[in-house]
């Protein structure tokens, strides 16, 4: 059966950030020189055809955009400066948009203004009523303990609340990505005991980004810096997001500080704060192939990344220094730009934290399902895929 | 006559013939025959020490035959002719045995090898003894020159020819000039206007007075050879008006015809109305809109190409300015209608020329989208359903992908390749030359002489030889006319002294020599009742000489008594 091809999806894209996949005349370069491109996923050739052909299902259903760490060796070496790193890139993004059963990812990848406007708009409603939460039933003066402005068992309410509207998404949007990739992007019978040989690879991934260390480029043999720190990002973010969720009132007890939760604090504060500045300077400074095109929503999401880790600091040392009124306003400044920022990331490219380790757990089940197949048949089901 | 003596000397070649050949058992042997006053080997005898060697040779010893036993005479015999007319004897008066490529090169018995070459060398010893002195003889160069076809290539040829100050008669069929080209609108790939290119060549014409002009002519009738053609001209009108031009050389620039897209039945060419060939979307361009036949404006343009090229069941070759073409085509429809999608249909892009490449990959940047087919695997164009928000569908495996895709299209364009004109057998057969099996013409050698044909005087350009964009017929057309100024430069042509003769009291006047004679050299004299050879035509291949039922023919420099000695010189065996 032949498959329409849709030549306007290439234009879709551009949006998205794909703006040189047209210039690329599938010589195979990019898929020869990646080290995570194997006969199964042929990627980032096979992905650049799909998209500039414009098919739309074959795309939706791939799992390629999600095994690629984006180290850039695809595009330096392109002879036609066809960016494959950058398309596979923009693929990402699409697809967080197409898993994304909202419709709230698409616009913000598509319009900077949309996205902004909506973290705004939610930046606001969570100052009013945390300023009026507070002025209500607190003191602007009292930091914790009786009368506190924000009390610690309040905070943990809310952040339950707010994370389990996140997480609800997530799972909606993730449970898709299953049936988009595993039901109908799969071209042969996945047995159901797969999932459970392969379950490691969820873990082991989502803890180590061990795949990413296979990455190399020109300047990183194999790509240390980059791994090592954006590892030291996503852990000091979920272990930031966990103290958050759980040991809240751990955290804010009185003017002692509790080691045993706090040393984790600071643990995950210099991850994120190393991490943020090393990201945003690649991006200011263009300086690595794949930090030379920013999209709108990277801009977005450093930005946002930096004040939170700026006023989470600068909250905590105001408290200490018993500038208790300081504090208060900081925190709830700390806290409108930390609810967008976790409402958003359903929508935005931190949904790749749970997308990429699915992905890469997703392909090794498929993967050997496509080779079993091919041994019991003799026949090579790459070819039809 | 003076008593024959003969040098004679065996080339080493290096090590070429030496390794294979016991070149000292040669010279021996060769030495010992008689007449041969002295024989020689040498390590290279084309180099300049051998020719000098032969040279002092031939004062010192007071040789007067020589024999080269060494390559093949193709390689070399020119060398040494001109080292006997250096040394003041008759070039005529040597020999060349070729013991290299018709023996050391396919033989491994030294043994044997050098028994064949003493008597490959014994027959050349034997046969030279038999030459003559020949004389070549000259013949005036006529100054003017005869264009056939009225294209780029014809109308460059004729500028270049008059421009220098000679006549040139341009032939054209058509009641204008242009040809082909005067059906287009850019050229690719740096978008210059044809009509620029071609109006300009037609002024020029019109106001060079050396430029006779013939349109709505053909030439029927070329006699002659080269320097001295005559020519007829017939006018195609009512008029039937014949005018005969005395004619030095001809440039035979007649063109190309497209190939016919209603051949290929899978592209519904004729049937589908919105299916058109290439020269029909020039004939839009030129009108300036580019629209379906129902008047609307196309959103999915497809181009597919290779139509009648590179298949097994139409022509295999490549039609060679398609591809840059299409891309033309991408640009322009581009340009005029931004919001269109363009879908380039191909086999294997051919960016070869000058700023093609280029021109490519700005295509790519316009987000042209380049879909590849199988070479012997068409694409199918059928009519699209409602549901489809197109005019048609392509289908076709598109190999990049390795999917069987449908292609959406409002309106598709086939890029027809170029095929020999109708007419080109009868051009052959007027003007004498030969034809390839897709009815180009041959050229006398496809890299060295790349406008020269096999017979003088007769010069090829442009897309009659075969396909061809413009620059390099261009090329072509100013290549003849060099060729061509630099013979009327030297004013008079000499014609080599090997040719055959007609004995004529012995000829019967059968005429079985003129229709065997491949280069129509053999005349016949109604009058006298006998053929007779135009010496500056024959090519000495010795047919006539073969075919004459009288004995009247004798090939100069192949005479029976010649070949007959060297052959058995050639069998009797070594003592």
């Amino acid at each position: 059966m032949a498959i329409r091809i849709n030549p306007q999806l290439i234009d879709v894209l551009d949006r998205f950030g794909a703006e040189d996949v047209q210039l690329c005349y599938q010589c195979g370069d990019c898929t020869t020189v990646c080290h995570h491109a194997d006969e199964v996923f042929a990627f980032p050739r096979k992905s650049m055809r799909q998209l500039q052909m414009g098919l739309e299902q074959k795309i939706e259903t791939a799992l390629e955009p999600w095994l690629c760490y984006y180290c850039g060796q695809c595009s330096e070496q392109c002879p036609r400066e066809a960016d494959p790193g950058e398309t596979m890139m923009s693929l990402r993004r699409w697809l967080i948009g197409r898993y994304d059963f909202t419709g709230i990812a698409k616009q913000f990848f598509k319009s900077r203004v949309t996205e902004i406007l909506a973290v705004v708009g939610v930046a606001v409603l969570t100052g009013l009523f945390l300023f009026y939460y507070g002025f209500t039933r607190g003191n602007i003066n009292v930091y914790d303990g009786e009368g506190a402005f924000l009390p610690s068992d309040f905070i943990h309410r809310f952040d339950l609340i707010i994370g389990s509207v996140m997480l609800l998404f997530v799972i909606i949007n993730a449970a898709r990505m299953w049936y988009f990739t595993m039901i109908m992007g799969s071209k042969v019978a996945i047995p159901w005991w797969l999932y459970i040989k392969h379950i490691l690879v969820l873990p082991w991934q989502f803890f180590t980004q061990k795949r990413y260390a296979k990455c190399e480029n020109e300047r990183d043999k194999p790509i240390f810096m980059p791994w090592i720190i954006h590892l030291g990002l996503m852990l000091g973010y979920l272990i930031m997001l966990l103290l958050v969720m759980v040991f809240i009132e751990q955290l804010q007890t009185g003017p002692a500080i509790n080691w045993k939760v706090h040393i984790f604090g600071y643990l995950a504060t210099i991850g994120l704060t190393i991490g943020t500045i090393y990201f945003i300077r690649s991006r200011l400074s263009k300086n690595y192939v794949q930090y030379k095109k920013s999209h709108g929503t990277d801009w977005v999401f450093v930005t946002m990344l930096f004040i939170i880790v700026v006023t989470g600091i600068a909250q905590h040392i105001l408290h200490r220094v018993g500038l208790f009124e300081s504090a208060n306003v900081m925190y709830v400044v700390h806290l409108m730009v930390v609810v967008p920022w976790l409402l958003r990331m359903p929508f935005s490219k931190w949904a790749h934290l749970v997308y990429r380790p699915l992905g890469m757990y997703f392909a090794a089940i498929q993967k050997e399902a496509i080779l079993r197949q091919e041994a019991i048949s003799g026949t090579f089901a790459i070819s039809i895929k | 006559m003076e008593k024959c003596r003969i040098g004679v000397y065996i080339c080493m070649c290096g090590t070429n013939i030496a390794k294979i050949v016991d070149v000292d058992a040669v010279v021996d042997y060769i030495s010992k025959l008689p007449n041969v006053v002295l024989a020689r080997t040498y390590k290279y005898m084309c180099s300049n020490p051998g020719q000098e060697m032969i040279v002092q040779d031939i004062k010192e010893n007071k040789l007067n035959r020589l024999v080269v036993a060494a390559c093949s005479p193709s390689m070399h015999e020119r060398t040494f002719r001109a080292a006997l007319r250096k040394a003041g004897i008759n070039q005529y008066l040597f020999e060349m045995a070729n013991i290299r490529e018709q023996c050391s090169w396919v033989h491994d018995d030294i043994k044997e090898a050098t028994e064949k070459a003493m008597a490959l060398t014994r027959a050349a010893v034997r046969r030279v003894e038999l030459h003559e002195s020949l004389e070549s003889m000259t013949v005036d160069m006529c100054p003017q020159s005869l264009v056939i076809g009225g294209g780029i290539a014809g109308m460059t040829a004729a500028l270049e020819l008059a421009d220098a100050g000679h006549v040139v008669h341009l032939v054209e069929k058509n009641n204008h000039l242009g040809g082909n080209l005067a059906r287009v609108d850019l050229t690719a790939p740096y978008l210059y206007s044809a009509r620029d290119l071609v109006t300009e060549r037609i002024t020029r014409i019109h106001n060079n007075k050396q430029v006779h002009l013939y349109l709505n002519s053909k030439v029927t009738g070329l006699t002659g050879f080269v320097g001295n053609f005559t020519a007829t001209l017939a006018e195609q009108n009512g008029s039937k008006k014949q005018n005969e031009v005395k004619i030095g050389n001809v440039v035979v620039c007649t063109g190309y015809k497209e190939f016919d897209a209603s051949r290929i039945t899978h592209y519904g060419y004729g049937k589908l109305p919105n299916v058109i060939t290439s020269f029909e979307l020039e004939r839009m361009i030129r009108t300036g809109r580019i629209e379906t036949k129902e008047g609307k404006i196309p959103k999915y343009v497809a181009i597919i190409h290779c139509v009648g090229s590179r298949s097994l069941e139409f022509h295999a070759y490549c039609s060679r300015v398609c591809c840059m073409t299409a891309l033309k085509y991408a640009h322009e429809i581009k340009s005029a209608n931004p919001g269109c999608y363009i879908s380039d249909v191909y086999i294997d892009m051919h960016a070869f020329g000058k700023g093609h490449e280029d021109f490519y990959r700005r295509s790519s940047e316009a987000k042209t989208l380049f879909l590849m087919y199988e070479k012997n695997e068409r694409p199918v164009i059928r009519r699209a359903g409602p549901k489809d928000k197109c005019e048609m569908l392509i289908e076709v495996n598109e190999k990049l992908s390795g999917e069987t895709i449908e292609i959406p299209a409002d309106l598709i364009i086939l890029m027809v390749g170029m095929e020999a004109r109708e007419d080109s057998g009868e051009v052959a057969r007027l003007v004498n030359i030969s034809q390839d099996k897709e009815g180009w013409f041959i050229e006398s050698h496809p890299k060295l002489e790349p406008v020269a044909t096999t017979t003088d005087g007769i010069f090829i350009a442009g897309t009659c030889v075969a396909p061809k964009d413009i620059p390099d017929t261009v090329a072509q057309a100013r290549a003849t006319a060099a060729r061509i100024l630099a013979k009327i430069s030297k004013g008079k042509i000499e014609v080599d002294a090997v040719y055959s003769e007609v004995n004529e009291d012995v000829c019967s006047g059968c005429r079985f020599c003129n229709n065997l004679c491949p280069f129509s050299a053999i005349e016949y004299n109604e009058e006298k009742k006998h053929s007779h050879v135009i010496s500056a035509l024959c090519k000495a291949c010795g047919v006539c000489v073969a075919a004459c039922p009288s004995s009247a023919i004798k090939g100069r420099h192949f005479t029976d008594s010649q070949i007959l000695v060297q052959i058995d010189g050639l069998l009797d065996p070594v003592q």
